[in-house]
């Protein structure tokens, strides 16, 4: 037996296998991918359980056959996650690779022993198909060989007669351009054999010399080069949950799924983690971080997800988790060389790392440059990641600052209010209290009308009979002392 | 001094205001304020609606508006004369018309020629001041209030103020009021009123973001900071401004100073230009002679008695020169060969009879003219011309432009409001719903308005969004509130208005999408209120589809004069009565199918009630049922008083008509006709519910003053209410009924002309090319497919059976290509493909068009030859496309195409087969199912199945949620009716599937044959065409 000099690692329908892969509610159920948008959308990936769903389906018509079907719109971070894991897995086959085309990767079998490669295949894809993402291998003399070989291939498909193979396979499979493909679908050729079956020169005269290269691909005659891939360098995957989500289930079903593709990762580059790093993003905005080093550093999804379920089982948040996100670290990274045109840090990792240590010890999201947030929202703001370079210096305002300046206490201190009519004339609370002498306002302010979290408030300046100017908000919490105005 | 708003924008000012010019009106009322100044941007759009509303109250409503300047800084000015009026006006007319929709900015030096009349407030955040103080600080600000100062003077500016309780307002504020002083330019207090009342802040900040094509998450700073630009009555206003009271003094004091309401805005009718020593109504009077002489031949004692008491009632209104303009339009169409009739209340007058206006004899009809005109009418008689649609109708509009000028004359405007579907996408969009959800919704419910069985909120968690949805609350409120509102203006299909002298005098005109037109900002029912003269201009597919069929059977040698069809031909009627009317005009919908066996039409008259009974009017009035009871003999035939007897005779008693509506309010409530025709008027005007029940109560009163029994007073108010929801006139009546009558007529004796002209006008009617065309084959004619050898560009015929189909049926072809391609025919037959290809210029794709339609096959033998031939010249470049082989068309190693891919490709590129109809070719497999054309065969209560191509599917807001599915299979047609229950379970099926198989109970009755749905499932057609539907739900 031959080594088939290359082979292909495909997931069939990529966008739908990665989507079921990281939502644990969509596993057996009828689901599909659509794309376009309002009545031009249709089916473009359909699951086996969606039956009467097929693929080129109006949406709208989809929903009335199947009213049980669940349409979603391709998920790109699904699909790098998935593509990440595809990639890991491709490396075990040959450190040679090629990520293709999303959810396909050509791998460079040259020189290997045939016996070895075939058993390698088999391993490649149950670990695949352990971390949810089945997927089929197809290997041939040329690359385009393999690639016809895993879309036709249930499991693992080697090529050994071309020709025969090719004849009864799918116009498609040479990916004709669209325009090509409306010209064939009219001449009624469904197949690579009929097509091949005309001669090359009349095709060429009528599809021009794209149409001769889709011949010898109908021929299975191109040959090309492979574009490597690098093998990981980072181990990191992180997920953003809409709506977030309360319960460990779901969070453990993401954990696994990352620590499936990083383990792979991590053992395809001859690594093994040494730590993991575990960080929750919170609805209130805090963050719930925790690093582990592991006994025995190691690439075990089991021995990981143990001790990420120990932790997990203790930990109770104070706010629904929004993120989730889990690193693993190899090694100490290399230093990075500075660019010819950088400026600023003098050791920009030395930097970098003393940050991520203070955002471990306050919190990931607790640490950057405060700028006002886009929003009437008082006091809103958003920390914003420190600028790689020195900023340009901005014109001044036209208006300058104007008036006093308010020293906000964060957060507001809650107060009695005393007032006559609508005015206030005495205060109490830990920050100032007494009789008003004066009072200026109100001012109104609100937001977020569209959701429960809208917020209205009626703000007054007061100065203090005993001295003292304060900024007093009455919203829906009742009167707060916001601030002191100096 | 009462506080006066003048600073006011309304919905009209097209996503920048939040509250309909009546709300706001309402609300300034309720506040007590002595007068509100609409000033909406860019334009006078909400004016008559204030004006309208303000009536009603007190208010004084004064006109204003925001002009966009050159340098994008927003002006708002205030009118105090008509000459301040008319100079707005034009200003906004000479911005519009030379910019593209939307985009007109006012010039400074525009401005600065003319600004008598007009006064001017320095504005809010966007004024010319307040943005220069704000971008560039005070000495530009300085600069722009000068250059105010010197534009309108010291005693024609305001410096404007306003107070919205922001933290940091005081700073511009104090700014302005330092330069007011030193100025010596009077402050003055406004509101900046965008909303009714707080309520309406959600409204505008959704409006916000539409604008800047946002959602509410990422809209940030751009919402509105707190609630407070509402309408707010004098004490708020002093109180806000309690250090400043002199600014809201100022307000009251400057709207006594505007004296210019809408009251005073000085539209006149333009005089028709005639013969030296004539006046208008001597020219009048000579041509309706004219014209009568020519209609009636011996002009009689009656028909003289009537003509003289219209002439001389036309006189005395004064619209004797309105009725030389219609004229004259009309005589131009006739002179350019155009169809053209008139339609509604002008075929009551015998004026219009004989001046060609209109077609039916009104005295041999017996109609009654006060519908049309009467004494004591203040409002313009409403004459509307039905053209043929297109582009003989776009001839008699340019005539109207070039005879009065750009500025002369204009289309009233349409206004489109969010409603249905599109009020639930844009807002849902806003608020960040899903794509998918918003898709699915559509889906769902893609009818938009009508009626619906389901509340928002079920239809939402339909689509996707469930009730616990954190943001439905809002999301189901602001759809409430945005629903109604104004979104954008349109053109009315038809409507023209005239004036004397400039009309951009009068209201601002803008530019239309289409080229070559423009409209004015008010719609017609605006123009009506401001007694502003409207010619409505119609496109009709029926009255194209007329004149394409003379011209073809004149070409053909079988001329037809309408004006002398025989009067009630029995063939004609036989189909009518057979409900064999698909083409018909007016008689071919699903619902007058179903009724015309029951009615049994043997008359012309019979042809215009059925064009009148199958209206929401009668129907809504439960009218249908009793007439043909009565008709069939099976109800007595009764009437409300014995008085009624002869106005309602012709009907059989029942209230059918608006003529009869004017003549009961004269006979038994004792009106003249001047208050009978302001009655109709009243229970017509939808817009306000509170109107018409002033007018029933008055009219029920009237009736019990004269002796009519408390029942009948009841029955006839109810009948009278209906035509709230559209009855119709019955001179309208007839109008439609001749044009009826003319399409049986022709399908009866010219079948072939008339239905190679319905494919030659499409799109129009209620069919699809495809459905006229199996009718067609039931009917005996053989259509020929499109051929390059022989078809013309339209359909034509070539038998008294033979209909070729022309080029112009395939899809994706370019006139000017065919154009082409006969010129050089015409010269030389084409002898081969080779041949074709090389003395035509169709594209790669019109080739493949033309090859996949068949219309080569007389070249290439077979389509994929055809197809095989055609991309040999292509090569992939156009470059080397005349440098093609002798004779691309040798032998092709492509098989022929399958009966199935035959039809597939005529559908792709004709939308219709001349082959077989496509449940033919499934027939077999679906033995189960009952063919359309043996359903009568049927006896009522037997179970079921028919199956086919959905041609209809409609709930028609009178049916109380019921659908009624028409399907077509190869032997004709199948209703069903699917009640509410099984609609809601089957909505999806029944709005998205192509194909149906419905089973359910027989219904056969008279001759009309329904199946009462039971089940409703997918028709297993893989690879069938889809048809065209046409839907109303």
């Amino acid at each position: 037996m031959n080594c088939p000099g290359y082979a292909v690692l495909r997931v069939g329908d990529f966008s739908l296998r990665s989507l079921i892969r990281g939502d644990a509610a969509l596993a057996g159920r009828p689901v599909a991918i659509i794309a376009g948008e309002g009545r031009l959308a249709r089916l473009a990936e359909v699951s086996p359980e969606a039956a009467g769903a097929e693929v080129g389906l109006a949406a709208g018509l989809a929903m009335a056959r199947r009213p049980d079907i669940i349409l979603r719109t391709r998920d790109p971070a699904a699909e790098a996650e998935a593509n990440r894991l595809l990639v890991a897995a491709a490396f075990t086959l040959s450190p040679r690779v090629e990520l293709t085309a999303p959810g396909c990767c050509t791998v460079d079998l040259q020189g290997a022993a045939p016996e070895r490669v075939r058993a390698l295949m088999d391993r490649c894809l149950a670990e695949l198909a352990r971390a949810a993402l089945p997927a089929r291998i197809g290997a041939g003399a040329t690359p385009l060989l393999a690639d016809y070989a895993a879309r036709r291939s249930g499991g693992v498909l080697i090529v050994d007669d071309a020709r025969e193979f090719l004849r009864p396979l799918p116009l498609g499979f040479a990916d004709p351009l669209p325009a090509h493909a409306a010209i064939l679908a009219d001449w009624g050729l469904a197949t690579l054999g009929e097509l091949t079956a005309l001669p090359k020169a009349e095709v060429g005269l009528r599809l021009g010399a794209e149409g001769v290269a889709l011949w010898e691909r109908a021929a299975g005659e191109t040959r090309r080069v492979l574009r490597l891939a690098e093998p990981a360098r980072t181990f990191v995957a992180q997920w953003a949950y809409e709506p977030p989500v309360e319960s460990i289930e779901p969070l453990f079903f993401r954990l696994r799924r990352f620590a499936e593709r990083l383990a792979l990762e991590l053992r395809a580059a001859g690594f093994v983690a040494e730590t993991l790093a575990l960080s929750l993003s919170l609805e209130d905005g805090t963050e719930h971080r925790r690093e582990f080093r592991l006994p025995e550093p190691g690439a075990d999804v089991d021995s990981w997800l143990r001790v990420l379920q120990t932790h997990l089982e203790s930990v109770r948040t104070p706010a629904r988790v929004t993120g989730v996100r889990l690193g693993a670290s190899p090694a100490r990274p290399a230093q990075r060389q500075d660019g010819l045109f950088d400026t600023g840090l003098r050791d920009p990792a030395a930097f970098w790392e003393n940050l991520a240590r203070l955002s471990a010890l306050v919190g990931e999201g607790r640490v950057g440059t405060p700028a006002p947030a886009d929003t009437h929202e008082p006091d809103a703001f958003t920390l914003q990641r420190p600028p790689e370079a020195v900023p340009a210096v901005a014109d001044p305002p036209v208006h300058g600052p104007r008036g006093l300046a308010l020293r906000r206490f964060r957060p507001p201190r809650p107060a009695r209010v005393l007032c006559s009519g609508d005015r206030p004339v005495g205060i109490e609370s830990e920050v100032a209290a007494g009789a008003v002498c004066r009072a200026r306002g109100p001012w109104r302010e609100c937001g977020r009308w569209w959701e429960p979290g809208g917020w209205e408030a009626e703000i007054w300046h007061v100065e203090l009979a005993a001295g003292g100017l304060y900024q007093l908000a009455r919203g829906a919490e009742g009167w707060r002392v916001e601030g002191v105005l100096d | 001094m009462a506080y006066a708003e003048l600073h006011a924008r309304s919905a009209f000012s097209f996503l920048r205001g939040a509250s309909l010019p009546e709300a706001l009106a309402a609300e300034a009322a309720r506040l007590g304020l002595a007068a509100i100044a609409l000033c909406d941007r860019d334009g006078v759009y909400g004016a008559v609606r204030l004006y309208m509303a303000a009536r009603q109250t007190g208010l004084r409503p004064l006109v204003g508006c925001e002009l966009t300047m050159e340098d994008g800084s927003v002006l708002p000015v205030l009118v105090a004369s008509r000459g301040g009026y008319q100079r707005l006006c034009a200003l906004l007319t000479a911005a519009n018309l030379r910019a593209a929709k939307g985009e007109g900015r006012v010039r400074w030096g525009e401005l600065a020629e003319d600004t008598g009349g007009l006064i001017a407030l320095t504005g809010d955040e966007e004024g010319p001041v307040r943005r220069a103080w704000r971008e560039r600080g005070a000495g530009a600000a300085a600069d722009a209030g000068r250059r105010l100062a010197a534009l309108f003077g010291a005693d024609r500016l305001y410096v404007e103020l306003q107070r919205h309780l922001l933290p940091g307002e005081d700073a511009g504020n104090e700014f302005l009021v330092d330069w007011a002083r030193a100025a010596r330019i009077p402050i003055l207090a406004t509101g900046g009123a965008v909303q009714a009342s707080p309520a309406d802040s959600g409204v505008l900040d959704v409006f916000t973001c539409l604008r800047h094509r946002t959602t509410l998450d990422a809209a940030g700073r751009r919402l509105s900071r707190n609630r407070e630009r509402h309408l707010k009555d004098g004490r708020a206003m002093a109180a806000l401004f309690a250090d400043l009271p002199e600014a809201v003094e100022n307000a009251g004091r400057l709207a006594e100073r505007l004296q210019f309401t809408l009251a005073d805005f000085g539209y006149r009718f333009p005089d028709f230009s005639v013969p030296a020593g004539q006046t208008q109504e001597s020219h009048l009077r000579a041509m309706t002679r004219l014209g009568a002489e020519r209609r009636y031949g011996t002009v009689s004692g009656a028909v003289h008695r009537q003509l003289e008491r219209e002439l001389e009632l036309i006189s005395r209104l004064g619209f004797a020169g309105y009725f030389l303009i219609v004229w004259d339009l009309c005589e131009f169409a006739r002179r350019k060969g155009i169809l053209v009739q008139g339609r509604g209340s002008a075929a009551n007058s015998a004026v219009c009879y004989s001046l060609g206006i209109t077609a039916v004899d009104p005295i041999g009809a017996k109609l009654l003219f006060e519908r049309f005109l009467s004494e004591g009418r203040t409002d313009w008689p409403d004459i509307d011309l039905d053209l043929p649609s297109a582009a003989r109708r776009e001839e008699v509009i340019q005539e109207v432009y070039r005879l009065y000028g750009r500025e002369g004359a204009a289309m009233t405007a349409n206004v489109i409001t969010f409603k249905g579907r599109s009020t639930l996408r844009e807002v849902g969009g806003v608020f960040g719903v899903p794509p998918d959800v918003i898709g699915r919704f559509s889906s769902l419910f893609h009818g938009g308005d009508f009626p619906q069985t389901l509340e928002l909120r079920e239809q939402l968690g339909m689509a996707g969004l469930g009730a616990s949805h954190p943001r439905l609350p809002a999301l189901l409120e602001t759809c409430r509130r945005v629903h109604g509102l104004p979104r954008y203006l349109g053109q009315h299909s038809g409507g023209m208005v005239l004036s004397a002298g400039r009309l951009s005098q009068f209201v601002p005109l803008e530019n239309a999408r289409m080229p070559g037109r423009s409209v004015l900002q008010w719609d017609k029912s605006d123009c009506e209120d401001m007694g502003m003269v409207k010619i409505d201009l119609l496109g009709l597919g029926m009255m194209a589809v007329l004149q394409d069929c003379l011209e073809i059977c004149g070409k053909r040698g079988r001329p037809v004069d309408l004006a002398r069809l025989p009067k009630d031909d029995p063939a004609a009627f036989a189909m009518i009565r057979e409900a064999d009317t698909v083409g018909m005009f007016q008689i071919e919908s699903r619902a007058q199918i179903a009724t015309l066996p029951r009615m049994k039409p043997e008359t012309f008259y019979d042809l215009v009630v059925e064009v009148a009974i199958i209206r929401p009017g009668p129907i809504h009035g439960d009218a249908v049922n009793p007439y043909l009871e009565r008709r069939a003999g099976r109800q007595p035939v009764t009437y409300p008083d014995e008085r009624s007897r002869p106005i309602l005779e012709r009907t059989l008693g029942i209230i059918l008509f608006q003529e009869q509506v004017l003549s009961l309010a004269m006979v038994l409530g004792g009106f003249t006709a001047a208050e009978a025709d302001e009655f109709r008027r009243a229970i017509g005007f939808t817009r306000s519910p509170e109107r018409i029940e002033r007018v029933k109560v008055k009219f029920a009163a009237a009736l019990r003053r004269n002796g009519v029994g408390e029942a009948a007073a009841e029955s006839i108010l109810k009948s009278i209410a209906s035509f709230a929801l559209y009855g119709f006139p019955e001179s309208h009546a007839i109008s439609f009924a001749l044009i009826a009558y003319a399409s049986a007529w022709l399908k009866a004796h010219r079948a072939a002309e008339f239905y190679a002209s319905l494919l030659n006008c499409q799109p129009m009617g209620f069919y699809s090319p495809a459905t006229l065309v199996q009718d067609a084959r039931r009917h005996g004619m053989k259509i020929l497919p499109a051929c390059v050898l022989h078809s013309d560009a339209a359909c034509r015929v070539d038998g008294d059976e033979v209909i070729r189909l022309g080029l112009g049926s395939i899809r994706g072809i370019r006139a000017g290509a065919i154009r082409g391609l006969l010129a050089a025919r015409a010269g030389r037959s084409f002898e081969s493909l080779g041949d074709f290809l090389r003395r035509t210029e169709f594209s790669a794709a019109e080739l493949r068009s033309l090859a996949g339609a068949g219309a080569l096959n007389g070249l290439a033998g077979h389509r994929r030859a055809a197809l095989w031939g055609v991309e040999a010249v292509q090569g992939g470049d156009e470059l080397f496309r005349w440098a093609a082989a002798e004779d691309p068309g040798g032998p092709a190693p492509l098989a022929m195409m399958s009966p199935l891919e035959r039809l597939q490709a005529d559908y792709r590129h004709t939308a219709l087969t001349t082959g077989p109809h496509p449940m033919r070719l499934l027939r077999e497999k679906l033995p189960g199912l009952c063919p359309a054309g043996k359903l009568g065969e049927g006896r009522t209560g037997r179970r079921v199945s028919i199956g086919g191509a959905v041609i209809t599917r409609q709930r028609p807001g009178t049916a109380k949620g019921v659908c009624f599915i028409t399907l077509e299979d190869e032997t004709g047609f199948a209703n069903a009716i699917v009640w509410p229950a099984l609609f809601e379970k089957a909505r999806l099926v029944i709005s998205m599937e192509p194909a149906l198989v419905i089973t359910g109970k027989l219904q056969n009755e008279e001759g009309v044959i329904h199946v009462i749905a039971e089940r409703i499932e997918p028709l297993p057609a893989i690879g069938l065409p889809e048809q065209a539907s046409h839907d109303f739900h």
